[in-house]
């Protein structure tokens, strides 16, 4: 088989994965409630708000996932190098990252709420934790096996130089970054928030005041991932995967068009600088239709 | 052994440059409670800088290219540059769309009357009690700015420990936690929140430079010395 077609098969597969992966690393961050938003969560109780989140900020979403991926990647590296087959490898390396984040987040709700219980009188529910912990295990096990999967192309066919483990490690704190940037502004925004009108920032002023009934009865953390994948969790799969899509696609881009080695790279270069000016363009336009479509305020 | 030294300390310098750049909003602008990207500084450069340093790796693994040749190493350093502007852009650009059609807010700046590139007034589409929200044009470009100078750094690093003869597994560990070093300077000099070169906190700018250039010079020395040692 022709090798460019390989890669451009083992690159939209990785973009695939990567899609998957941000969907569900979003999702789960908005049951298990991880990364800014969650400040809001610890707010709530000293403001009167005792609620049934989920409350597991274990460390920035880039840092902890990180540490998942990597985890998963260097069990399965030792695997590969064992001689067991690659699904499996994969299969048993993310099963054991599952593990480290089940075991982080039940330390984490417990010693977070335990620590409003006295003051703010926030009571620890057991039957959140159990609930809870199988939705953002589940999710995040599905997020760190697209991951890892995707480092493994990335280092076997699409010639990526980095070992295993440092390219999933690399890809744990990308997907984090995005996650925490593009989906959390959903749950952090909208969803925590959903009793004020729709269409304006949270004021000072307001913060802490977080919503504490649902649609039907008393929120928790798998009401919010029910909303958020709607818009947030999409997009930030959508984000992750165009990166891992469009960085590759340049490159063989020009591996098709280019001549020797630099002039390649040189077309690989501009088509990447092509991808940035229409994300610029397409910015500008949402930004100039928000502001006709929503107007200034009047009424200060 | 200098060409490298003085590599790893510019990259160092550059790196930290390049995090001032970059419009973050950190916790409050999860919320849209404050203008740029919802994460916190060291998070998203680091996203960034490493989506850089990976395209600068896969081309400096290419077959045919020489670390010595001026012309190869600008296309590992651009191809470091584009890759990471790309992982901002998309970043920006989507999270953009949650802050206009997920929570109904006008991207608008605080540090600004007005937008520098687009001439556009900003103060009045700012919802009352917040310090602006999103990503207006001026954010995004200068985020731009920042991936581009995170790519370079990250690259240029990476590129110098390949020069005193480091294994690609091992240079690129040591320059994800060079990268980090010098991001979190940064963001100790930033104090948590930037909007991008129009805030006035960029003008802080210098110190981050002149702290990361020590510290990358102390790095740049330590691992000079390995590299004897390996």
């Amino acid at each position: 088989m022709d090798p460019t077609l390989l890669v451009l098969g083992a690159l939209a597969l990785s973009g695939a994965a990567a899609t998957v992966a941000g969907c569900a690393e979003d999702l789960e961050s908005d049951v298990g409630s991880q990364s800014n938003p969650n400040s809001q969560v610890q707010l709530g109780p000293q403001m009167g708000n005792i609620h049934r989140y989920f409350n597991k900020a274990i460390s920035g979403e880039p840092v902890s996932y990180g540490l998942y991926v990597a985890a998963a990647g260097a069990v399965a590296w030792a695997l590969l190098n064992m001689g067991l087959n690659v699904p499996i490898a994969l299969i048993i390396g993310s099963g054991i990252a599952a593990f480290v984040h089940g075991a982080y987040s039940v330390s984490s709700y417990l010693g977070r709420i335990v620590g409003q219980s006295q003051n703010f009188g926030q009571p620890v529910y057991m039957d959140v934790v159990l609930s809870h912990l199988g939705p953002i295990v589940g999710h995040g096990f599905i997020a760190v096996f697209c991951m890892l999967l995707a480092a493994y192309l990335a280092t076997s066919v699409l010639g990526n130089p980095f070992p295993l483990p440092l390219v999933a490690l690399i890809f744990g704190i990308t997907v984090g970054a995005i996650g925490s940037s593009t989906g959390d502004v959903h749950y952090g925004a909208e969803r925590e928030y959903q009793k004020y009108p729709f269409g304006g920032g949270v004021p000072v002023a307001n913060q802490g005041d977080i919503d504490i009934k649902a649609e039907y009865g008393i929120r928790n953390g798998m009401d919010s991932s029910y909303f958020c994948s709607k818009l947030g969790g999409p997009l930030t799969g959508l984000t992750f995967g165009l990166i891992i899509f469009l960085d590759g696609w340049r490159g063989i881009i020009g591996e098709i068009v280019g001549g020797d080695l630099v002039s390649k790279s040189i077309i690989a270069i501009v088509v990447g600088i092509v991808i940035v000016a229409i994300a610029a363009y397409l910015n500008r336009m949402v930004e100039v239709y928000a502001r006709k479509k929503y107007g200034p305020y009047t009424d200060r | 052994m200098a060409i490298p030294l003085v590599e790893i300390t510019l990259a160092g310098a550059i790196i930290n440059a390049s995090v001032h750049f970059v419009p973050v909003g950190g916790a409050p602008a999860a919320m849209a409670t404050s203008t740029g990207v919802g994460t916190g500084t060291t998070q998203l450069a680091a996203g960034a800088g490493f989506t850089g340093l990976m395209a600068a790796a896969i081309m400096a693994s290419q077959k045919g290219i020489d670390l010595s040749n001026p012309i190869h190493l600008a296309i590992i350093l651009l191809s470091g540059a584009v890759g990471s502007m790309i992982m901002l852009a998309l970043t920006m650009l989507l999270g953009q769309l949650i802050y206009v059609f997920g929570v109904g807010v006008v991207p608008a700046a605080d540090k600004c009357e007005k937008d520098p590139i687009t001439g556009d007034y900003q103060k009045s589409y700012i919802t009352p009690g917040t310090t602006g929200h999103a990503v207006p044009t001026v954010c995004f470009i200068s985020g731009l700015m920042g991936a581009a100078l995170g790519g370079i750094g990250g690259g240029l690093a990476y590129i110098a420990l390949k020069q005193l003869g480091f294994t690609s597994e091992v240079a690129g560990i040591i320059a994800v936690g060079f990268f980090f070093m010098n991001a979190v300077l940064a963001s100790y000099n930033i104090g948590g929140t930037i909007e991008g070169f129009h805030d006035p906190k960029f003008k802080k700018i210098p110190n981050g430079i002149i702290a990361s250039f020590i510290a990358s010079l102390l790095t740049g020395v330590i691992v000079v010395g390995m590299s004897i040692g390996a």
